[in-house]
């Protein structure tokens, strides 16, 4: 049997078998998204209200040249980028990890109500007095908090998909509501910290913000691949996953707070940034085919490019000034929100077995 | 291999809760056995012994248990009382992955992963060998390559499992159970949902699989006459009890069929084998009152 007929553009001598060309795809797509990383970062480092040259900026970055490029670089446009970086390697995870636990397309943690939980556990934080570099722990225990709420109110001995994507939206249309609450009601000085809970925003990060965030994602990250061999075997079913000797619950348990972790830290660092969890797996399987570890890599490479460029848009290319990035990327997720609703929902893609 | 009854233990890493000194004879059984979904009582107070190296086959009508006993069986169903033990442990007393590498199972509607390939999926079995962390391993390969050749599926390897027809995607799986490498293999209704054709090729799979290897098989069947034919153990549930256990011959006769399936029959021996086969009587000879 061949594959499906395809323009022989650049065609290799012999035909490449299947798992071939996907892997192929998989290295041509994380090499473009790497480089385009690469670029992007340059840009975020050298644009703005002052423009520096690319080698002054990266000479800058590690603490060499003009004492006002150094500080410029490093404690301004550095911890953005940082947090740019962060946020949408963890959000295009998280949203993947979702997405397969349970076997839906439209499972994302903006959907689920746990964007809105880190935000709400964030704010609280500011609102106590706390330091900043607690917004963190804030977050995640927003984001607990969120699924916990979500358990209680979806779980009918058993979770079905359409009543934990409803009650997700409750849940995220009444934490975000407490956050706005919150804000209206803050003194002026903290409601301009708070507003970034409110749309999503990297204005005005800073290192004490970012660090905590930056290095409990990437333990986040690292567990996601450990645990990757669990989450292929859960793809096959609680029966087939638990004949071969997998912990079901407490596999998906391990998955789910990671997930978790992910998303509450990357609102903690952003605030509820729309869309990108739900958006990326869907484009890296798009190009790439079925989840593999490799693809897991990629997602963290595409949410990250997704993030910074969107936050590049707001910066230079809107008429706007200071319009917070979770507005771009609202705008481009809503219509690839339909798009999947609509393809879900129609009957072709509703397989017997 | 076919001597498995004979070998002593020699599976250096399963833990002593297997139970120290205990024959590794891979025979099942189940000691007063209790399963319910919720109230309802599906199987209730069963004993049984599932002969170990040979094929048993698991008949009796729908609704019988005999898919919830499969699942007790391989320990995806607690039971509400009663034990399931291999070679008199409980399984549920040994750890997850030491049962998984003693036991497969093929569930009657298993779940395909959007477009995985055949060998993905073949090379997924290979889990309960692995550690966390360890890496794909020569004997992996090695079992995954055996177990693809020996169900066929060797020149299907690259094809994503949910474009393929419904005999090589039950090969497929079946793959999958062989590269898990136990000594026991269960089925949930292997032959479900395929034509006559296939459904021969599955079950010749199976017989082979017993034959080489020595494997104990145990499958949940529909038909009578094709558990007669490949079972060596017949187990004839009704009502969540047992109606009979024993060797087909032994066993299967036209009292049972009507005790158990209310079918009125003739049983003859299979002109092609010589096992049991069931012929029901005609309409009118079914619907006469019988005194």
């Amino acid at each position: 049997m061949t594959t499906l007929a395809k323009p022989p553009t650049a065609a290799p001598a012999r035909p490449a078998s299947a798992p071939v060309r996907r892997r192929r795809r998989v290295l041509l797509l994380g090499a473009a998204a790497g480089l385009a990383l690469l670029a992007l970062s340059l840009v975020s480092l050298t644009q703005g209200q002052m423009d520096i040259a690319p080698t002054v900026a990266l000479r800058g970055l590690f603490g060499f040249g003009d004492q006002g490029d150094v500080f410029v670089v490093q404690e301004f446009r550095a911890p953005r980028l940082a947090a740019a970086l962060i946020a949408g390697a963890g959000l295009g995870v998280a949203g993947s990890v979702l997405q397969r636990l349970f076997r839906n397309p439209l499972a994302s943690p903006d959907v689920m109500g746990i964007t809105g939980g880190a935000s709400f556990g964030s704010v609280v934080v500011l609102a106590a007095g706390a330091s900043a570099s607690l917004i963190p722990l804030g977050a995640l225990g927003g984001g607990l908090l969120a699924a916990l709420l979500l358990g209680v109110f979806a779980w009918r001995s058993g979770l079905a998909v359409t009543r934990l994507v409803l009650v997700g939206l409750a849940v995220q249309a009444g934490l975000a509501a407490a956050v706005n609450l919150m804000v209206v009601r803050f003194p002026a000085e903290l409601a301009g910290a708070a507003l970034q809970w409110t749309t999503g925003s990297l204005y005005g990060r800073t290192w004490t913000e970012v660090g905590g965030a930056a290095a409990a994602t990437a333990v986040a990250l690292a567990a996601v691949f450990v645990l990757h061999r669990r989450l292929a075997v859960l793809d096959l079913g609680d029966d087939s996953a638990g004949a071969l000797g997998l912990r079901v619950s407490a596999a998906r348990l391990q998955l789910l707070l990671t997930a978790i972790a992910l998303a509450s830290l990357a609102a903690a660092l952003t605030g509820p940034v729309a869309f990108v969890a739900l958006a990326v797996p869907h484009l890296v399987r798009f190009v790439t085919g079925p989840p593999t570890a490799a693809t897991t890599v990629l997602t963290c490479l595409v949410g990250a490019v997704l993030l910074l460029s969107s936050d590049l848009v707001v910066q230079h290319l809107l008429p706007v000034e200071g319009l917070p990035v979770g507005v771009v990327t609202a705008t481009l997720g809503a219509p690839w929100l339909l798009v999947l609703m609509i393809r879900q929902s129609s009957p072709v893609n509703r397989r017997a077995s | 291999m076919t001597s498995k009854q004979l070998v002593p233990r020699q599976d250096a890493t399963a833990p002593a809760a297997e139970g120290a000194g205990a024959a590794r004879t891979d025979q099942l059984s189940t000691h007063g056995l209790d399963l319910r979904y919720g109230d309802r009582v599906v199987v209730g107070g069963l004993d049984l012994v599932l002969p170990g190296g040979a094929v048993t086959a698991i008949v009796g009508p729908n609704a019988c248990g005999k898919s919830t006993l499969l699942r007790a069986l391989t320990r995806l169903l607690t039971p509400a009382g009663g034990t399931v033990a291999l070679d008199g442990t409980d399984i549920h007393r040994m750890p997850a992955r030491a049962l998984a590498r003693r036991m497969g199972l093929l569930p009657q509607q298993p779940v395909t992963p959007e477009a995985i390939t055949v060998e993905a999926l073949v090379r997924l079995g290979r889990y309960p060998h692995q550690r966390l962390l360890s890496p794909w391993s020569k004997a992996d390969q090695a079992a995954v390559e055996s177990a693809l050749e020996r169900t066929g599926t060797t020149a299907l390897r690259e094809l994503p499992v949910d474009q393929l027809s419904g005999g090589q995607r039950q090969r497929a799986w079946i793959a999958l159970a062989l590269a898990q490498d136990t000594d026991l293999l269960l089925l949930d209704e292997p032959t479900t949902f395929l034509d006559l054709r296939h459904q021969l090729d599955v079950l010749d799979l199976v017989a082979e699989l017993h034959a080489e290897a020595g494997r104990t098989v145990v499958m949940v069947l529909h038909d009578l006459g094709q558990a007669a034919r490949y079972a060596d153990h017949l187990v004839v549930l009704k009502d969540g009890a047992l109606a009979a256990a024993g060797a087909p011959a032994d066993v299967l006769d036209a009292d049972l069929v009507r005790e158990v399936f209310d079918v009125d029959c003739r049983v003859i021996p299979d002109p092609e084998t010589g096992t049991p086969l069931v012929v029901p009587k005609t309409r009118a000879a079914r619907q006469k009152p019988s005194a």
